[in-house]
């Protein structure tokens, strides 16, 4: 059974430089996307075990790409677990409202993120 | 409405001077009984008797026959009608017997009201500024960006032992680039809350300028003089403007398209009548009561030179003839002058030479929220100043139809009838890029004087009378399918 594949979606480089250090550590296989466009072409494209998608990305925000997700029959069953640096209960809300299945804000603990990560994409790879 | 305060003036001036109201009824020529029913405002009070009780009181008329007072009264009931004031407690009664009476407390309460709704204002902006502003949306977002990085990076650097040399360089030089740029945005904020961005302009100057115009009738002879002066040595409007310097002149591609010719022409002359009406806009300005802060004198002289300007574009006498001759037609008047229609109907609201004056109009002109930009009320028709007109004034008409005069007749509570006239004018010329900026002008003028006017021609005056108010919550009728907030009185 091979490692499960995480896809992180987020356009700060030194965030996704420790985010795949602590996933790859964690036993995951990692990729990242820098802008939301780029992270809806590379899911619909390949199998992922889940998603972390940050929502202030450059040109489609990370609403859109989920409601995109959801809204997709392949991929209505991907775990996507949210990141924000707004923690207003709008934006909370407004996730969940649309099929988030965690939602992190930021600055979180890494330790938060692999627990999230593990529970919803398992040890497996995905489809 | 209010009720005509002449007979509360005299009693209160007679008692302070221990005259009997015989004796003050022997002096002028009546009976006591009538100059009773006079000081109760029972009996309206003709032009010569008023003169001779002023006389004997030793005030001017103005003094007495109440159109200042009026004024304030109508303010005081719009205060008592803001819905926050009002709430929960009872109405207190018509603002008369408190402006008769004792009008240094009524001017104080005004005052006061003016002075809360700044604050409020000052609050509400303040709130607005830190919730909206994108600056400060952008910097907590990027602070925020900033210490998760550092905050992943040193777990990383605190957690793992076995982290290779390449590996705590890598995190270690992460965290230093993201303090760095975490304090960069710190000094920014600070720079941002200790700069100018966050100062509030009060709203009260304008309130002040508006009673400064007030005061003095909207009639400034000695700018009359200075126009007249400046036209009878032979200048032209056009040929001053061309002497100023080239920085004044802005004659960029960009200037031509973002101003309308009128409005180009106009801020010019007036940037060249500066050297010659300097002096007589700061003696008018000069120790007057309404102007209490500089920053109200400054407005004024703004206010002022762009009346020297209009005089010198519509010179009063020609101007008054092509107004009567014309029967106010703006569209002829802003032909004939070569200024736009706001320039033309804000003049119209000027005439007012003793001797040789022209109908008297109210003046008004809101965006198309409502918003109330100028405001020249008359003494019978007061405009609000707090709260949005009457939906059914012809200001809000004029927005279906931008260019196109709206116009019709209308009753107010009280029983005085007016014919209301306004038009949509673009602010500034249209273009691809930006949505039109139109604000409505309206003129107003009592119903008897609207013979006069060609914007009452062909109207069934008895059909067309229509039944409105000035804002909601100080209009008593009952039925009226407009209505969007219950009356005050009911």
């Amino acid at each position: 059974m091979g490692k499960a594949r995480i896809l992180i979606a987020e356009d700060e480089q030194n965030i996704v430089e420790s985010l795949s250090f602590i996933l790859k550590r964690a036993g995951f296989d990692v990729d990242t996307a820098a802008d939301g466009t780029e992270a809806l072409d590379r899911v619909r494209r390949l199998p992922f075990s889940a998603l972390v998608l940050d929502i202030m990305l450059p040109g489609m925000n990370g609403f859109d790409v989920l409601r995109a997700i959801r809204s997709d029959q392949n991929l209505a069953a991907l775990p996507v677990i949210v990141l924000t640096a707004k923690g207003q209960a709008g934006d909370r809300r407004m996730a969940e409202a649309i099929g988030a299945s965690a939602f992190i804000t930021k600055p979180f603990s890494n330790a938060e993120v692999v627990a999230h990560v593990s529970r919803l994409a398992g040890g497996v790879a995905g489809r | 409405m209010a009720r005509n305060l002449t007979g509360l003036k005299i009693r209160a001036l007679r008692r302070q001077r221990d005259l009997a109201q015989g004796e003050l009824a022997r002096r002028v020529g009546i009976s006591a009984s009538y100059l009773n029913l006079i000081e109760l405002d029972k009996r309206a009070i003709a032009g010569g008797l008023v003169d001779r009780i002023a006389a004997e009181l030793g005030v001017e008329r103005s003094d007495l026959d109440g159109v200042a007072e009026r004024r304030v009264v109508a303010s005081l009931e719009e205060i008592a009608a803001d819905p926050v004031i009002a709430s929960g407690g009872d109405y207190p009664g018509p603002a008369e017997e408190l402006v008769g009476r004792n009008p240094a407390w009524a001017a104080l309460v005004l005052r006061l009201y003016q002075a809360w709704l700044d604050q409020n204002q000052a609050v509400l902006a303040l709130a607005d500024r830190l919730n909206r502003d994108p600056f400060l949306g952008d910097s907590v977002h990027r602070m925020l960006t900033n210490v998760t990085s550092i905050r992943a990076a040193a777990e990383i650097l605190e957690a793992d032992d076995a982290l290779t040399p390449a590996d705590r360089r890598r995190f270690l030089s992460i965290v230093a680039a993201d303090a760095q740029k975490l304090s960069g945005t710190a000094h920014a904020l600070l720079e941002f809350f200790n700069s100018a961005h966050m100062r509030v302009r009060s709203a009260t100057p304008a309130e002040h300028v508006d009673a400064f115009i007030l005061a003095t009738d909207n009639y400034f002879p000695e700018l009359e003089a200075v126009a007249a002066d400046f036209l009878a040595t032979g200048r032209t409007p056009d040929a001053a403007a061309e002497k100023l310097p080239a920085a004044s002149r802005r004659f960029s591609a960009e200037a031509t398209v973002a101003e309308r010719p009128e409005t180009r022409r106009f801020r010019l002359l007036k940037e060249s009548l500066q050297p010659v009406v300097a002096q007589p806009i700061q003696a008018l300005i000069q120790n007057h009561a309404a102007l209490v802060s500089e920053e109200s004198r400054t407005l004024a002289t703004s206010a002022l030179a762009a009346y020297a300007a209009a005089a010198v574009l519509m010179p009063y006498e020609p101007f008054l003839e092509a107004a009567e001759r014309w029967r106010y037609d703006l569209d002829a008047l802003s032909r004939l002058f070569g200024v736009s229609y706001e320039q033309a109907a804000h003049r119209l609201a000027t005439l007012h030479r003793p001797g040789a004056e022209g109908v008297r109009f109210a003046f008004m002109r809101t965006d198309a929220s409502g918003y109330v930009t100028k405001r020249l009320p008359l003494p019978r028709l007061s405009l609000p100043r707090y709260g949005n007109a009457c939906p059914l004034w012809a200001i809000h008409a004029a927005f279906q139809n931008p260019g196109v005069s709206a116009r019709g007749f209308g009753e107010l509570p009280s029983g005085e009838q007016f014919l209301f006239f306004a038009r949509a004018v673009e602010k500034r010329p249209s273009s691809a890029a930006a949505p039109r900026h139109l604000l409505s002008v309206m003129l107003a003028c009592a119903v008897d004087d609207a013979g006069r006017v060609a914007y009452g021609d062909g109207i069934d005056l008895a059909k067309a009378m229509a039944p409105i108010g000035m804002i909601c919550r100080l209009c008593p009728r009952e039925v009226c399918g407009h209505r969007q907030e219950a009356p005050l009185i009911t």
